[in-house]
């Protein structure tokens, strides 16, 4: 699969009417129900000067169907590269050869390729399949994601419900799980992970602690004391679209997949979307970069119904929210250097879950503040959750230190899921505690 | 740090043994001490270090690494290393480690007082048939911070054992628009592998 990056869509997803345009008169792709792109090239041209940019230019406005950029027309210099429909090919070469515009064939046949990872995937998969029904080691796709918490909430309907909190840009379910052992409206805790989908470790983590959660139920005081007096809710897959994007098309995708008129770039990155120090320097408010904040505060869906079901639930004591990679644990701001009021005793909690942390494997951490720990970045989740008055509010980002990064090898899996649920809990039982 | 002259940086740590297999065994200890003028990408660095292998052990381990290139099938072509579960198949390991040498020359020509990188992915690997060298052509992926941008390069890298390590790449900078190049040539010291 091409693994260069793009600002273009790639394929379009979003709006219903070019979905029927695509799918009438194309050959429809198996069970999976995803678009055709058999026969559609990528051509990378390279304009000679603003002259020949402009013809490009042209084309994006005269041709907004037919022409979908992977990377814009920015300077001469530049290449750009875009995915044209094989309807579209003989027309658009024919526009490139008489505006004296050189092109190369990038990609001879985008359907070939798609098909090619997706066959690579499905033999993963179904290696996977022989060994268990699901795999905590091994990283899984949405629809297995979903799949289990189905089968999951069945299997322990006395503690777990699945609650569905919105949808997603491209319509797909926000769901999130419900620890409970009774009780009306409990002090409660929430854990986010997957906010940025490339960071797969994060869901990974998500879901082998919420299995640990009830398993650990009756066994671990600790954990039992927390689950008799506060719920637990876990938002496995906070960002379902660039999550499945991340699967077909894009591994290092980051941000979500709302689009916007005027710019071919996609997407916003759910971690600078919150109303707290909105559009401050941490943030990017050009629409193509991996920060983009997005055009106001909580504009995204994903983010918006999570502040949602917080805010209506009125009761939240602590908030994890979970990244990956760098081996950190950090407390307010993002957007400030400023500490916050209860910075003492964040800090102190934050060392004494990276204590525990460090007891199971050995892997060290570091924490503090978000701006001095890692960077300064604006409208950040925690942030809007410590100025909501949810003192307890922490960030994780999980192994490893760039080795790896995001590629973290799924062997790596079950050890950070272990050592990072010491820390959790170690949060969780400080916030029993310390009520407030 | 004085912004007018630029920023310096002293830094004592230890190494370890790249090879993770190898576990974590302490090899040495660093000194360093880099120099970031006017705020500028590659940083003047001085450097000093305590060996525990001696050198001929380490000949013997690039000559190792040498022979193990040399046979894997040939002209070799591969992409996607690590796959997107973080698995990287045992007989492209040697790929990937000299990759990630020729990566960090790369990283450190663009590395600011602002930006720093790590290696993410080789979404392709060509390698040339030649007598004697090795030599690869690369295209891989960096993660660029804390702007969280990623960043495509291409490099040609050349290598056989006790020479110097030449490196020749060429990146696109999606955001600012520009085009990181450059030639590098490692000094006889830092070519011998087996002490990353």
């Amino acid at each position: 699969m091409q693994g260069t990056p793009r600002q273009g869509l790639g394929p379009r997803l979003p709006h219903m009417g070019k979905w029927t345009l695509l799918f009438c008169g194309c050959i429809l792709a198996a069970a999976w129900g995803q678009m055709n792109f058999t026969g559609d090239q990528v051509l990378r041209i390279l304009a000679k000067d603003e002259k020949q940019l402009s013809f490009l230019r042209d084309l994006e406005i005269l041709k907004p169907q037919k022409v979908d950029f992977w990377r814009g027309p920015a300077r001469p210099s530049l290449p750009v590269d875009m995915r044209i429909p094989f309807a579209e090919l003989d027309d658009i070469k024919g526009y490139l050869e008489s505006h004296g515009l050189a092109y190369t064939v990038m990609i001879k046949n985008v359907q070939v390729l798609l098909d090619a990872e997706r066959e690579a995937m499905a033999k993963a998969r179904r290696l996977e399949r022989s060994a268990s029904s699901f795999s905590y080691s091994s990283y899984h796709t949405l629809e297995e994601i979903y799949s289990w918490i189905d089968n999951f909430v069945t299997e322990h309907s006395d503690i777990v419900s699945k609650i569905h909190i919105g949808n997603s840009f491209e319509n797909r379910s926000i769901l999130i799980l419900k620890f409970s052992t009774g009780g009306s409206n409990r002090p409660a805790i929430w854990i986010d992970t997957g906010i940025h989908s490339r960071e797969w470790i994060t869901h990974a983590t998500g879901i082998w602690t919420a299995r640990k959660i009830v398993s650990a139920y009756g066994k671990d005081s600790i954990l039992t004391d927390i689950l008799n007096t506060m719920d637990i809710f876990i938002d496995l897959v906070t960002n379902p679209d660039g999550f499945a994007f991340t699967h077909s098309m894009n591994r290092l995708w980051r941000k979500n997949k709302s689009s916007r008129p005027g710019t071919s770039c996609t997407g916003v990155d759910l971690n600078r979307n919150w109303k707290s120090g909105f559009g401050g320097n941490g943030s990017n408010s050009n629409p193509c970069s991996e920060t983009y904040h997005g055009p106001s505060p909580q504009s995204e869906p994903e983010v918006a119904a999570i502040v949602d079901f917080i805010t209506g639930h009125g009761n939240f004591k602590a908030l994890i929210s979970i990244h990956s990679y760098s081996q950190m644990l950090m407390y307010p701001y993002g957007h400030s250097m400023e500490p916050v009021s209860s910075q003492k005793e964040l800090y102190r909690l934050a060392k004494k879950a990276v204590k525990a942390l460090y007891k199971v494997h050995g892997i060290n951490y570091i924490f503090g503040s978000i701006s001095n720990t890692l960077y300064v970045a604006s409208g950040v989740t925690v942030d809007w959750a410590y100025d909501s008055g949810i003192k307890y509010a922490f960030t994780f980002e999980l192994r490893d230190t760039g080795r790896y990064g995001f590629l973290l090898p799924a062997t790596q899996i079950i050890p950070t899921a272990q050592e990072t649920w010491m820390a959790i809990r170690t949060i969780m039982q400080h916030t029993l505690n310390h009520p407030y | 740090v004085d912004s007018k002259q630029g920023c310096k940086i002293d830094l004592v740590f230890s190494t370890q043994s790249y090879n993770q297999e190898e576990g974590e065994k302490h090899l040495g200890n660093c000194s360093a001490h880099v120099f970031f003028k006017n705020e500028k990408p590659r940083p003047a660095i001085n450097i000093t270090c305590t060996r525990s292998i001696e050198k001929k052990k380490r000949q013997e381990d690039d000559y190792l690494l040498y022979k193990q290139l040399k046979q894997l099938k040939n002209p070799l072509k591969a992409a996607n290393i690590p796959d997107s579960h973080g698995h990287i198949d045992p007989s492209l390991r040697p790929i990937w480690d000299l990759a990630f040498l020729g990566s960090s020359y790369v990283m450190w020509e663009k590395t600011t007082p602002f930006l720093h990188y790590n290696l993410v992915r080789l979404t392709s690997v060509k390698q040339w048939k030649t007598n004697d060298t090795i030599d690869f052509d690369y295209t891989v992926l960096l993660h660029e911070l804390p702007t969280q941008e990623i960043i495509p390069c291409r490099i040609r890298l050349v290598w056989y054992p006790g020479k110097p390590l030449k490196v020749k790449y060429q990146c696109q900078e999606l955001q600012t628009l520009e085009e990181s190049s450059g030639t590098v040539e490692g000094s006889a010291e830092s070519t011998e592998l087996s002490n990353i």
